[in-house]
């Protein structure tokens, strides 16, 4: 029995269509996912009914037959509670000056029900897999992990028992790890009945979960059906191109490039935070790791095992207590002392690509400014020439130049920095999650960048991340790291097909 | 917003050209219009008590406030940028000493702070607008600190020092430019409290000396004359309420597009 039905949707936005005719529908029980790229209106297509997006909606949708469009704000305002919303960030969409027992207790009297009492609560959390839910209930938002967060988005949302959960990529922002048992506890609703519209770019990911699935693309339905006929091959277009975006653990590699001599090499590194509390742990401690000329490192490991502050320590960005880093065999300086040469031997890119450019320079200003501090002997027009060939290796449009940061996509911007990093012509980079706060797209495109660069450069690659196959797609050996100490490393190859550690096991049956 | 910069541009145009055109000098005494009602004898205003033309007067008072009120809003400026910035930039032991002594200067009476500045150093319109910019600076450190400290956090800076960028440096070209349209707008907010600091000192007697005049100053003279001529009450604080409400308005327009 269909719950939910939209039928020639449109949406217009600033003069411009972005939804085209988006026919879709969700069954009593069932689960139908939305999934594409970034911009191809899979989150409008799902929020557009409700008025939740911007625009003005056209076309038709039917909640129980009840008509969505066209209706006045209050009227739909009654209309939403029949549904209930999970969004992508747990760690904004939880109120953070109340109390999870609060939050929860706010969302079920949101429907119009009674205040539930203090077992109603905990049955709750029990309910969507909280550990010690008891307990829980007087904690505050920020003591949960990303997982715990996002169990309680989930709890709160389906508080008031709607007909229909609408999910937006609600396990983006997690672990790999954790994303399969999110969407599993989600699924799990529909066994009492519920509609489940999820909408996700991780094709793979949610075709283990929905029954349908709805490709977009460009605002329009690029393909749609029941999942099992559209992931088995032969695959339509539309599925392949997105189905082979996100990179799996058992993709075939090219073999890997040569390595040479040692490059960096660190021993017993430790981190202490200044006003961390004494007797606590350090966020590092005793952690090490070599890395040869042209070689892939990859410290991998769930978020808050200290990967990035390991890298950054050793890169002399970020605080070190203790331990010795070396280069090519010689100690490196101190942070403060680092001068022009030891800069220009390690270049880092960022996660958030926005966030790593000033927003008031220029693309050509911002790939200039190593070239401006490290080498100083070049002139202007100099400076210039050599900004325009580092655009084009990151295969940007020279025309790009004059444009000021926050203009850019996030994949562009994300070109710009590495554009920036590969200006000092470092002989290693530092890539922070650089890729994971793109869309699969373009993080797959980024991907190959840094692949070529490995080969065409030599560059060495020290890569963070949470997602082992991006590590084992640039990576000749895996650090893995847990609780500020690594637990488990050696080659890549061997240590997929052999995990040691729990850490990379999980992360393993995870990926 | 547009009407706020409409109003305040008309009132600097006539404080800066108006004096010239009015006819009447600001301390001249036409002998024969004491008290003289509006439209009468050229007088377009009329005259205050000792028979001063009332339209030069007021156009007077507004230029001296305003030229009191942004070099007092330009001292703020420059000591609470460069003061929130090293706080906020340095951080650790020396943000906290910095900042304790804001909240010590916070907790002064700081009217009486300057009212003690005139009266050991005598009454001056440049102790004036030292006197209040001085104080006014806090609130403008609290706010350029803050921005600091949130784009400290910003991956650009750190890329910076990666570019080999020396401290001075990346706080000069990074941090400072994405400060400054946060501190303009809160300069702008700072003008009209130096206006209505300015004008409670003239009123009470310490601020610019007759027969120099500021808005302040008229105000107290027409609430005087306030039964005689109650224009000489109406013109000067109509000015003042428009100046406040219209700077006020725009500061608060450009805050809320910048930050």
């Amino acid at each position: 029995m269909t719950l939910y039905r939209v039928e020639g949707l449109s949406l217009t936005l600033g003069g411009e269509q972005r939804l085209r005719g988006v026919d879709f529908e969700v069954e009593r029980g069932g689960c139908t996912a939305l999934v594409g790229a970034s911009g191809s209106g899979k989150s409008l297509s799902c929020f557009a009914p409700f008025g939740l997006a911007p625009g003005s909606a056209g076309g038709s949708a039917r909640i129980g037959g009840d008509e969505l469009i066209g209706r006045t704000e209050a009227e739909l305002r009654r209309l939403r509670t029949r549904v209930g919303f999970v969004f992508q960030q747990p760690l904004t969409a939880l109120t953070p000056h109340l109390r999870i027992g609060a939050q929860l207790a706010e969302a079920a009297c949101a429907a119009g029900g009674a205040r539930p009492d203090r077992r109603a609560l905990s049955a709750m959390l029990d309910r969507v897999g909280v550990r010690d839910a008891e307990a829980k209930l007087d904690r505050w938002p920020h003591l949960l992990s990303g997982g715990e967060r996002q169990r309680v988005m989930i709890a709160c949302a389906t508080a008031h028992r709607p007909a229909l959960l609408v999910a937006d990529e609600p396990t983006s922002a997690l672990d790999a790890a954790l994303r399969d048992s999110i969407l599993a506890l989600l699924r799990g609703f529909c066994e009492q009945g519920m509609g489940l519209l999820l909408v996700s770019h991780d094709l793979p990911l949610v075709a283990r979960h929905a029954d349908r699935l709805v490709v977009l693309s460009e605002g329009r339905v690029a393909a749609c059906g029941a999942t099992d006929a559209l992931v088995t091959e032969p695959r339509p277009a539309a599925v392949a191109r997105l189905w082979s975006a996100v990179p799996r653990l058992d993709t075939p590699l090219d073999a890997r490039p040569e390595t040479g001599p040692p490059l960096l090499s660190a021993e017993g590194v430790t981190v202490r935070y200044p006003h961390s509390p004494r007797g606590s742990a350090p966020a590092i401690a005793d952690a090490g790791f070599e890395l040869c000329e042209g070689e892939g490192v990859a410290l991998v490991g769930a978020s808050g095992s200290g990967k990035s502050t390991l890298a950054r320590a050793v890169g002399r960005l970020g605080p070190i207590s203790g331990g010795m880093v070396r280069w090519r065999g010689v100690p490196l300086p101190p942070r403060a002392r680092m001068g022009r040469a030891e800069r220009a031997w390690m270049q880092p890119v960022f996660q958030d690509p926005v966030a790593s450019l000033d927003p008031r320079w220029t693309v050509a200003q911002s790939v200039a400014e190593p070239l401006r501090h490290l080498r100083p002997e070049l002139d202007g027009a100099a400076r210039a020439v050599r900004v325009a060939a580092m655009l084009d290796e990151v295969e940007l449009d020279p025309a790009l130049a004059g444009r000021r940061a926050a203009t850019l996509s996030g994949g562009q911007a994300q070109r710009v920095a590495i554009a920036r990093a590969l200006a000092a012509e470092p002989e290693l980079l530092l890539l922070d999650e650089a890729t994971s706060a793109l869309d699969m797209m373009v993080g797959a495109r980024l991907l190959d960048l840094f692949e070529r660069l490995q080969r065409r450069r030599k560059l060495a690659l020290l890569v963070i991340t949470h997602d082992l196959a991006i590590a084992r797609r640039l990576c000749h050996r895996l650090v893995v790291m847990e609780g500020g100490r690594v637990v488990e490393k050696g080659k890549t190859e061997r240590l997929i097909a052999d995990p040691v550690s729990p850490q990379l096991r999980h992360m393993i049956a995870a990926g | 917003m547009r009407i706020a910069a409409s109003a305040i541009a008309l009132i600097l145009l006539a404080a800066l050209i108006g004096p010239a055109l009015s006819g009447w000098d600001y301390a001249a005494i036409d002998w024969n219009a004491v008290r003289a009602p509006a439209l009468s004898d050229g007088h377009p205003l009329g005259t205050d008590g000792v028979g001063r033309d009332l339209l030069a007067r007021t156009l007077a008072g507004t230029r001296v406030t305003l030229a009191v009120a942004s070099a007092a809003a330009l001292v703020a400026l420059v000591i609470g940028t460069a003061w929130g910035a090293v706080a906020g930039w340095v951080g650790g032991r020396v943000d906290e000493a910095m900042m304790r002594l804001v909240d010590a200067l916070y907790a002064l009476p700081f009217m009486f702070v300057v009212i003690l500045l005139m009266m050991v150093f005598g009454r001056s319109v440049l102790l004036v607008f030292l006197g209040i910019g001085a104080v006014e600076w806090l609130t403008m450190a609290r706010v350029v600190r803050g921005q600091v400290l949130a784009l400290r956090e910003r991956p650009f800076l750190l890329a910076a020092e990666a570019a080999g960028a020396p401290a001075h440096m990346i706080l000069w070209r990074h941090v400072l430019p994405n400060v400054a349209p946060v501190a303009l707008a809160y300069l702008l907010l700072t003008v009209p409290q130096v206006v209505m600091v300015e004008s409670f000192l003239s009123f009470l007697g310490l601020g610019v000396q007759e027969p120099l005049t500021s808005l302040g100053i008229l105000v107290q003279e027409g609430a005087q004359e306030m039964e005689a001529s109650p224009l000489t009450l109406i013109v000067p604080c109509a000015v003042l309420v428009t100046l406040i409400v219209a700077l006020n308005r725009l500061g608060d327009g450009l805050r809320s597009r910048l930050a």
